[in-house]
């Protein structure tokens, strides 16, 4: 990214809320490390749709998917899962494997996008709501799929909106969200400039959504193939048709809930693995700790 | 089961959904390399602090309160074993014996490994054959949780203070019902102060049929076929009614001596005489007054006669008993508070006097809620003094706090019914034989006719029995006005 070219219009897009029923879904995926065994480690992936209609909200969810992968097998475990995914494989732009530490995160997002694939193809004139931004070429965001989940979203009058939690965009050395403004909310104010390193490709156009009365405000990443009107009304929809405290979506806040794995159901899948698959966990020493003391672990070690 | 702290001489176990455990269950923590284990009583059963709970159940239910609708796709299904960590327990457990070699010994100093010790329920009928609690003279008390009997031993009731205490209509009277029937059995002496005429029928069965301690039951009613004549009684019982019970000051009482002396030297000792003399006795009008006013109060109990035919000798009956054992029951029913008074004045003073001069070997007092009629200085007297004459006392009682402390601290044993009020809990846990723990998680939980015993009948290792069914006349049940439209 090149920040220096980035800036925020001043003009804010001001928000009413369209209370016309309209779908609004969520998608998110969460993945844990349970312990390490002597040849390699075992993640969970878990990954979780949530759905508002008639006021009410459902879920799906998918997993716990508990995973045994050493360096002997993890290529093979991700190209077979890619292919089970996607039917034909999707690598990422260098075509290379990732290493074993990114796994986790890699399988996490393998689930993610087949699940953001599966909603783009069954929500019609709705809002679909993904964790994270629209940019891809990335190792877990390939262009091509991403590209297909927007198209098939847009062939259903459904618009993708991308919310991130975090975001690294600044403008005059001050992060987007941190800027403070005049304006009443709900609003949002477009950001432009940006100019992705390539390989990496904007999909969608990116926003600063403060929804909310109070200090929060998000990155909103919106297709970008969808016209500036439709991206506005989808937005509206969404605060007619969610619940939206500090300005994020209740829809993905119980997506992100009904994903993330509890220290309760770390302890469960621990018992599942020693007792279903005869696999013994390894309690490797924590060097940090063994090495520094209660200097191991510092807020801002690397 | 696993070991996971201790504390003390507190055990906390960790346990999972498969293995029940509940309050009261005794398990034996068995370290087979250090060749010993220990004996535990669980006294309560907690939630296992597993993290992550409160996020789980916070995440059941964010939709307004309901539980959200949704399904979950769990190929390798593993929300059962969530479930089976999320149920985990804690067991919480009192340590009461070691066992080493086939024997018992109250040690708890020694640590059992934690991972190698097994931990597995121990069998009352285990425990009670290893604790020997059973013993010669067997007195079925119930049934316990696991089917098994408790049977204690009578002669652990020997020489004892016992105290059955719980809240009303819990089983209290039918359990001292069945401990006096069975010492009567073992040929014991049983007196009872029935202060609501509940044992009276204890020689009949339910169908109001004679049963078979039909003959060693005796019943006195005082002012009925319970009166003493004048002539027989001892000064210094006479004495004791009237200072303790109708409160004489000292110089009366000096005074009444003298007249009592005197009436004895002219034998003429009867009631009608005694309030002659005390008329035209030469002494100061206040004296007299105070006299005459107990005078009256004896003259009005009705308990006292000078017709020689009606009076009734205690002894008799006390003597009856003793070749083939029975019980005497003193029927304190419809008796006024002054008149009790009177009556077990009398009666504690006669069964003294029977004792000390070895007439009688020891007799089993049995004492309902005694606050109403026995005097103060008599509550020490009981534990103390009167034990080493023979009197081995039953309390029975669902006012814990009107027994005194040091009582419960000389108790050889207690049954505790059911108790919820805290400030009764606290009472009863300052027995000396029971740890306050144990009797706050257990007694709590006790079901109507459900006694946890404690103390020496059960060699210190409190069990939770259901009290046997007695077929034996119910007349302690309370008068309803809606009975009979019900």
């Amino acid at each position: 990214m090149h920040p220096q070219t980035l800036q925020l219009r001043t003009q804010p897009i001001l928000l009413k809320p369209r209370h016309e029923e309209s779908m609004v879904a969520a998608v998110d995926t969460s993945t844990i490390k349970i312990g390490e065994t002597s040849a390699g480690m075992l993640i969970a992936v878990r990954g979780a749709n949530v759905w508002r209609q008639n006021r009410n909200y459902r879920y799906m969810r998918f997993g716990p998917f508990i995973f045994h992968l050493t360096e002997e097998n993890k290529n093979d475990v991700y190209a077979v899962l890619q292919r089970a995914c996607f039917e034909t494989p999707r690598g990422d732009s260098h075509g290379s494997f990732p290493n074993i530490l990114q796994m986790p995160m890699r399988m996490a997002s393998l689930l993610e996008r087949w699940l953001q694939a599966m909603l783009s193809r069954t929500i019609s004139r709705g809002q679909i709501l993904f964790d994270g931004s629209l940019t891809s070429g990335t190792g877990d965001a390939p262009t091509s799929l991403i590209r297909e989940i927007l198209a098939n979203a847009r062939k259903r009058n459904t618009v993708v909106l991308a919310f991130s939690k975090m975001t690294n965009l600044r403008v005059n050395g001050q992060l987007i969200t941190d800027l403070s403004f005049e304006h009443k909310p709900p609003y949002l104010l477009e950001a432009i400039g940006m100019r992705p390193k390539p390989p990496m490709i904007l999909l969608g156009d990116v926003f600063v959504a403060k929804l909310t009365k109070g200090s929060y405000a998000f990155r909103l990443d919106i297709d970008r193939e969808v016209a500036v009107e439709q991206k506005i009304e989808a937005v509206e929809k969404l605060l007619g048709n969610d619940l939206v405290s500090q300005s994020y979506p209740e829809t993905l806040r119980l997506a992100h809930i009904l994903c993330t794995f509890t220290a309760n159901e770390v302890i469960a899948m621990q018992h599942f693995v020693t007792r279903r698959c005869g696999l013994r966990l390894v309690n490797r020493p924590d060097m940090h700790k063994l090495l520094f003391g209660p200097f191991g672990r510092g807020e801002y070690c690397s | 089961m696993k070991l996971y702290k201790k504390e003390g001489n507190i055990i906390h176990i960790l346990s999972f959904p498969n293995e029940t455990v509940e309050k009261g269950d005794y398990l034996l923590v068995e370290d087979s390399e250090a060749a010993k284990a220990l004996i535990v009583q669980v006294i309560d059963v907690q939630f296992a602090n597993v993290p992550g709970v409160f996020e789980e159940l916070l995440r059941s239910m964010p939709d307004g309160g309901d539980l959200m609708q949704g399904e979950d796709f769990d190929p390798l299904e593993i929300a059962p074993h969530i479930t089976y960590i999320q149920d985990a327990s804690l067991v919480v457990c009192k340590i009461r014996a070691t066992v080493e070699n086939d024997s018992l010994s109250s040690t708890s100093s020694w640590l059992p490994s934690r991972s190698r010790s097994t931990i597995k329920k121990l069998p009352l009928p285990v425990l009670l054959k290893l604790a020997n609690i059973e013993g010669k003279l067997p007195i079925v008390l119930g049934g316990t949780k696991d089917s098994s009997l408790l049977t204690i031993d009578a002669s652990s009731l020997d020489g004892g203070l016992n105290i059955i205490t719980g809240k009303k209509e819990t089983g209290k009277s039918h359990l001292s019902k069945l401990l006096m029937v069975n010492l009567m059995q073992y040929k014991a002496t049983v007196v009872v102060f029935d202060l609501n005429g509940e044992y009276l029928s204890l020689g009949m069965t339910s169908d109001g049929k004679r049963n078979g301690y039909y003959d060693k039951i005796h019943v006195l009613t005082p002012s009925q076929n319970f009166k003493v004549a004048v002539k027989q009684l001892n000064l210094h019982v006479l004495l004791g009614m009237l200072i303790h019970a109708l409160h004489l000051p000292g110089t009366s009482a000096r005074e009444f001596r003298r007249i009592w002396q005197s009436l004895k030297e002219r034998d003429a000792l009867t009631l009608r005489e005694l309030g002659e003399t005390i008329r035209n006795w030469q002494c100061n009008q206040q004296v007299r007054d105070a006299l005459f006013s107990r005078y009256h109060s004896l003259v009005n109990s009705g308990f006292f006669t000078d017709n020689l035919a009606e009076a009734t000798v205690i002894e008799e009956f006390l003597f009856k008993t003793k070749e083939q054992g029975g019980t005497v029951v003193i029927n304190l029913r419809n008796t006024s508070a002054i008149d009790r008074q009177l009556v077990v004045e009398y009666v504690l003073g006669k069964l003294v006097e029977l004792l000390t001069s070895w007439k009688l070997k020891a007799i089993f007092l049995f004492a309902e809620e005694a606050h109403l009629y026995l005097r103060e200085t008599y509550w020490d007297d009981i534990v103390t003094r009167m034990r080493h004459f023979g009197i081995f006392t039953t309390f029975i009682t669902n006012q814990p706090d009107t027994i005194r402390e040091n009582i419960y601290r000389q108790a050889d044993n207690i049954f505790l019914f059911n108790f919820t009020n805290e400030h009764d809990l606290d009472v009863v846990s300052r027995a000396a034989r029971v740890d306050a723990e144990t009797v706050r998680s257990i007694a709590r939980d006790l079901p109507p006719h459900y006694c946890l015993a404690l103390g020496k009948v059960v060699r210190d290792f409190p069990i939770v029995a259901k009290v046997k069914a007695l077929d034996v006349k119910t007349m302690g049940e309370t008068r309803l006005f809606f009975k009979d439209t019900n």
